[in-house]
């Protein structure tokens, strides 16, 4: 340590005697776009006067923090910091892209009262041509509730600099030769496959699982991101308008059940040769109507506790 | 021949005809009052009175319809909606429903019963609910039989995914739509089952009467297109198909285009395009058809191939231009977001911020329909087992109906009806062949079961009647047998499968009535038999519980009106709303501007009669998001707002007192994220949030949400109620410190009795020129410094 602090404090002295900017721009050339700070640097680059506008992500990047979504999100963050190093260098020194650790600066943390990570701040410029116009100079925060997408992150972004961050989306070659060569694979099979196209219990089946699956609340768990379960081995999400990913394969299977159930009464059992066979299947199917329709409906009323 | 248990052998045919189609229409009238019947609860339980929000303005356009005519209705420019901006209502509205009460009213007055036109409006709902019943009757009539249509009728009158949007009082589009929708689709089948243009017509007729009355017309306007397209694709393109299908887009297109809300859209938007192209297509069909029996089988081939691809691939290129070049609009938001579920969160909130826009979970889905969700998927099952035309279309229809229903809570709507069809197939083939008592060792006397069975209800059939069926089936038989003979009829299917021989050209011929496997087919003994109706009426009978149960406690609560228990466990009528409308209407110049979130602004303009800045008609986004960020700004920052506005009185709902959970503060979310869509660095949704994400109003609440205008007028002198403790919210479970809420620019006006609708009249600008907040302090100071001078000098300081 003894050793190591000089040779901190070394570039520490040569920046302090440029101007902020200027340490600003040769810290992000350092970090490949991305300037990281510490609580001293933290408090430069955040001056009150200041002519540029900073994107600063606060992180807890160390393993012993166990911040899971600090890892998560940090790809997204350089990707979109990388994008920006690409522009021109007259709007790139307008604008930084810095990160703070908190074992490095959890003063910074203190200060700003954050008590999670990752957290991502956007200090508009408070001098300069490039001060909004509504005369907002507070550091904007970062809404995580959208993902931790790197898309939206440089929508965020682009919002406050110069020019927009020329981010794209990285073409995902994977999954473009997978759907070609499952294409070409179903056309070179089209032949064999043909007659399970064309025959009707093929689509019935498929429109079958489609209503099933549907009504089982599939969609709602998509749409919302329910977990699969609550853990615990609880599975059953509380509440009438709630529902975990187990709920939509266990309902669905028991209206599965119960619809094969009708549909052998219907169909299969009138064309039984055997009188006796006939009978035993006629009561099977009925049990097995009246036990699953109760467990789904004392399932429902386990959902439906209030009432 | 062996029967499970005996039948009376003495009847003639006439008597069990006449018998059974009396008892068809005795079963229908039953159906229909039992569907009136079970939407009256609202008006029992509390009274008749319009519910919920949009009700209140289809309520309100009908009284304009019934007092001033059609004409003036036509013309109504409303400049007490949307102030300062007014709202050109004729122009803006489907008018279906406020002109079929209208026509109701006028008849009802020139027969001299002066019936109210509220009535009228409160009523509509049930009554149509008897027409829709009817409707699914004729419907289902023509997939299965009239023992299937009569159970699917029951199933629809009473089953609670309709019954909660069309109770008594609930006065709005769906309420005609659902019977509109079913009626154009039987019209549909009809003529396409027929080849008959007069039943493409009327089916056009009841698409303009859907178009005019509801915005999920556009469902009918996809379905039977691609119902067309999915017949042409399996080699089923018939002279039925083209004459169907071109009567009613021709007709019913230039028919919708004459709603002025409509007007052009047809032509022009991405939702109508299907319909255009089908019909396009179906031309093409048609044509080749035309020129193949007129030359040669070689030379057509080459014309064929090359005609259909160029007219192809020409519609695509200019439809592809059009859009780019902004001719035809591309699809709208509400209806994109249903293909992209993520698409209007993000970019259009007040989609997502309404409740019934919501992704519906499987708990709704088994409330609203119960066994029915199971016993469907059974009848599109059977519905593969035929495979004609018309089941076809239950097919489409439940499989786009159930993906609709599950992103969007609203659309179970127009999964109940399929719902209903598709489970009284199932049913009624169950009971068919369990009632039937013949056994299968008689195999001469017999024919396909499923054909001939009597219908379930009237039990009176006798072996006698099996061979020649009841007239009624022999007439259904034989057109039956005209489908069945259309089939095979080589010229119309062959196109097709030329043209798209790769894709799927399926021949499938539906399934011969006699085949010789059904004769043995059948149940024998009688305990099997009631094994299975017992277990099915035990069913259907806890059905009818379970529905009557859920639209008497779930479904028929005006909204406008609470109720709840009191310790005896009697009811407890709370009235709010209508205290505080009542309060403006009678204690407030009539010109006097209301703000409110945008959810009050109907309740507001139909109750209280007062202008409003936003109401349930959400058309102008900016207008509501400025409203938004009126509610979450501070007092300093709202105060300009609410001037240019010319706003008078700000109304909050406030549920904290009595633990009404649907109201402003948890909506404020809302608010927020709809104003930062306008003013993102204005207003921004993570400001609310305290630092450890979490949303309070208590005393760890963010400076944000405890200094916007919302916070502030909810819980505006609410500590006060507990008598110097710190009051407590009972939606929230929190506390909210005593003696924090300072308001300046709002003066408390009404509050109602349980403290849930909440009026503040916004201050005028000081006669001295000075900032409400040092007049305020001023004035405060000035009764304050003669007994506590510190405090004084501390409010100023926090100020």
């Amino acid at each position: 340590m003894l050793l190591l602090l000089p040779l901190l404090a070394l570039p520490l002295a040569v920046l302090s005697a440029s101007s902020p900017l200027q340490q600003l721009i040769n810290l992000a050339a350092e970090g490949n776009g991305v300037v990281k700070l510490d609580a001293k640097t933290y408090d430069l680059v955040t001056t009150p006067k200041r002519n540029w506008s900073l994107a600063v992500q606060l992180t807890a990047k160390d393993p012993r923090r166990r911040c899971i979504p600090c890892k998560e999100f940090d790809p997204a963050w350089e990707a979109v910091a990388a994008a920006w190093a690409t522009v021109p260098k007259e709007h790139r020194d307008n604008h930084f892209f810095a990160t703070l650790d908190f074992d490095d600066g959890y003063t910074v943390f203190q200060k700003l009262g954050l008590a999670s990570a990752p957290v991502v701040y956007v200090y508009p410029p408070t001098e300069g041509p490039r001060v909004s116009a509504s005369g907002n100079t507070s550091p904007v925060k970062y809404d995580f509730s959208i993902g931790f997408d790197p898309g939206p992150l440089a929508e965020f972004v682009s919002k406050h600099t110069p020019i927009p961050v020329p981010y794209k989306e990285p073409i995902d070659w994977g999954r473009y030769i997978t759907i070609a060569t499952v294409a070409l694979s179903l056309l070179l099979v089209l032949r064999h496959l043909s007659p399970l196209l064309q025959s009707r219990w093929t689509w019935a089946i498929g429109t079958i699982l489609t209503s099933l699956v549907m009504t089982s609340g599939f969609m709602f768990t998509r749409i919302r991101n329910s977990p699969y379960t609550g853990g615990n081995g609880n599975w059953v999400a509380a509440g009438f308008q709630n529902q975990f990913g187990q709920e939509v394969h266990v309902v669905s299977f028991m209206y599965g059940l119960l619809a094969a159930a009708f549909l052998m009464l219907i169909l299969v059992i009138p064309k039984q040769a055997s009188p006796t066979r006939q009978r035993i299947q006629v009561y099977l199917w009925s049990a097995v109507i009246v036990i699953v329709y109760s467990i789904l409906v004392s399932l429902f009323r386990v959902k439906n506790r209030g009432q | 021949m062996s029967r499970a248990y005996p039948l009376p052998s003495n009847l003639s045919k006439e008597t069990v005809t006449n018998t059974a189609s009396l008892l068809r229409i005795i079963a229908l009238a039953l159906i229909s009052g039992a569907a009136i019947a079970s939407r009256l609860f609202a008006v029992i339980n509390f009274e008749s009175v319009i519910h919920e929000f949009d009700p209140w303005f289809n309520f309100r356009a009908s009284k304009v319809l019934a007092a001033k005519g059609f004409y003036e209705f036509w013309n109504w420019f409303d400049p007490t909606a949307w102030y300062p901006l007014g709202r050109v209502v004729g122009g803006t509205v489907y008018p279906g429903l406020m002109a079929t009460s209208g026509v109701i009213y006028n008849l009802l007055h020139a027969l001299n019963l002066p019936v109210d036109v509220r009535n009228v409006c409160v009523l509509l709902a049930p009554g149509f609910s008897a027409l829709t019943a009817w409707a699914t009757y004729m419907f289902t009539k023509e997939m299965k039989d009239e023992s299937a249509g009569l159970l699917a009728a029951a199933f629809i009158g009473i089953v609670p995914g309709y019954i909660s949007r069309s109770v008594a009082g609930s006065y709005d589009n769906e309420a005609i739509a659902i019977f509109l929708l079913m009626f154009t689709f039987y019209c549909w089948i009809k003529a396409l089952k027929q080849g008959s243009a007069m039943f493409g017509t009327v089916a056009a007729v009841f698409y303009f009467y859907m178009v005019a009355a509801w915005g999920g017309y556009v469902f009918i306007t996809n379905m039977i297109p691609l119902h067309a397209l999915v017949l042409m694709l399996m080699g089923r393109f018939s002279s039925r198909l083209y004459v169907a299908y071109s009567s009613w887009y021709a007709i019913g297109t230039l028919a919708s285009m004459q709603v002025p809300f409509v007007g052009f859209q047809p032509v022009t938007t991405s939702e109508h395009m299907a319909a255009l192209g089908v019909f396009g297509l179906l031309q093409i069909v048609a044509f080749s058809q035309l020129v193949r029996s007129h030359i040669s089988s070689q030379q057509f081939k080459a014309l064929l191939y090359f005609a259909v691809i160029g007219t192809g691939i020409l519609g695509a290129t200019a439809f592809i231009v059009l859009t780019y070049k902004g001719w035809i609009a591309p699809w709208t938001g509400r209806f994109y977001s249903l293909w992209d579920t993520g698409y209007a969160k993000k970019y259009i909130p007040i989609i997502a911020s309404v409740s019934e826009h919501q992704p519906t979970a499987w708990p709704s889905f088994f409330m609203d329909l119960q066994f029915l969700v199971f016993v469907f998927p059974a009848g599109v099952a059977l519905c593969f087992r035929q495979l004609r035309d018309e089941h076809l279309f239950v097919i489409i229809y439940a499989v786009m109906s159930s993906y609709f229903a599950g992103v969007m809570v609203r659309l179970m709507l127009t999964l109940t009806p399929v719902v209903c069809v598709a489970s009284a197939v199932a049913l009624s083939t169950l009971l068919d062949t369990y009632i039937d008592p013949r056994e299968p060792e008689a195999s001469n006397e017999k024919k396909s079961e499923s054909e001939t069975a009597p219908p379930s209800t009237n039990g009176t059939s006798t072996p006698e009647v099996a061979p020649a069926p009841v007239p009624t089936s022999t007439k259904k038989g034989k057109k039956a047998t005209i489908a069945a003979a259309a089939q095979p009829e080589p010229t119309p299917a062959s196109v097709i499968e030329e043209v798209a021989a790769a894709i799927s050209p399926l021949p499938i011929a539906p399934k011969k009535s006699s085949s010789p496997q059904t004769k043995s087919r059948g149940i024998w003994g009688l305990d099997p038999r009631l094994t299975v109706i017992f277990n099915t009426l035990a069913m259907l009978s806890f059905f009818v519980f379970h529905c009557t149960w859920v639209t008497a406690n779930a479904y028929s609560s005006p909204s406008i009106v609470l109720a709840s228990a009191n310790q005896d466990g009697s009811q407890h009528i709370i009235d709010d709303f209508r205290e505080a409308y009542y309060w403006l209407r009678q204690n407030t110049p009539e010109t006097s501007v209301i703000m409110s979130w945008w959810d009050y602004g109907y309740q507001i303009a139909g109750m209280a009669d007062r202008p409003t800045l936003v109401d349930n008609n959400t058309w102008n986004n900016t207008h509501i998001a400025t409203v938004g960020k009126a509610m979450a700004s501070s007092e300093e920052a709202a105060y300009p707002i609410l001037r240019k506005h010319d706003v008078d009185y700000v109304l909050v709902i406030f549920g904290g007192l009595i633990g009404y959970s649907g109201d402003d503060i948890n909506k404020f979310l809302w608010m927020v994220r709809i104003a930062q869509g306008v003013w993102p660095e204005e207003i921004q949704e993570p400001n609310y949030f305290t630092q450890h994400g979490e949303y309070r109003v208590d005393a760890q609440a963010s400076p944000a949400m405890k200094n916007s205008l919302m916070y502030k007028m909810s819980y505006y002198r609410y500590p006060e109620l507990f008598g110097g403790d710190d009051g407590s919210d009972r939606v929230r479970q929190q506390k909210i410190p005593k003696g924090a809420v300072t308001l300046d620019i709002l003066d408390e006006a009404f509050t109602s009795e349980n403290w849930i609708v909440r009026i503040y009249e916004v201050r005028k600008e000081d006669n001295l020129g000075r900032d409400h907040k040092s007049a305020n302090a001023f004035a405060q100071g000035k009764k304050r410094k003669r007994s506590k001078p510190q405090v004084r000098r501390r409010a100023i300081a926090v100020g």
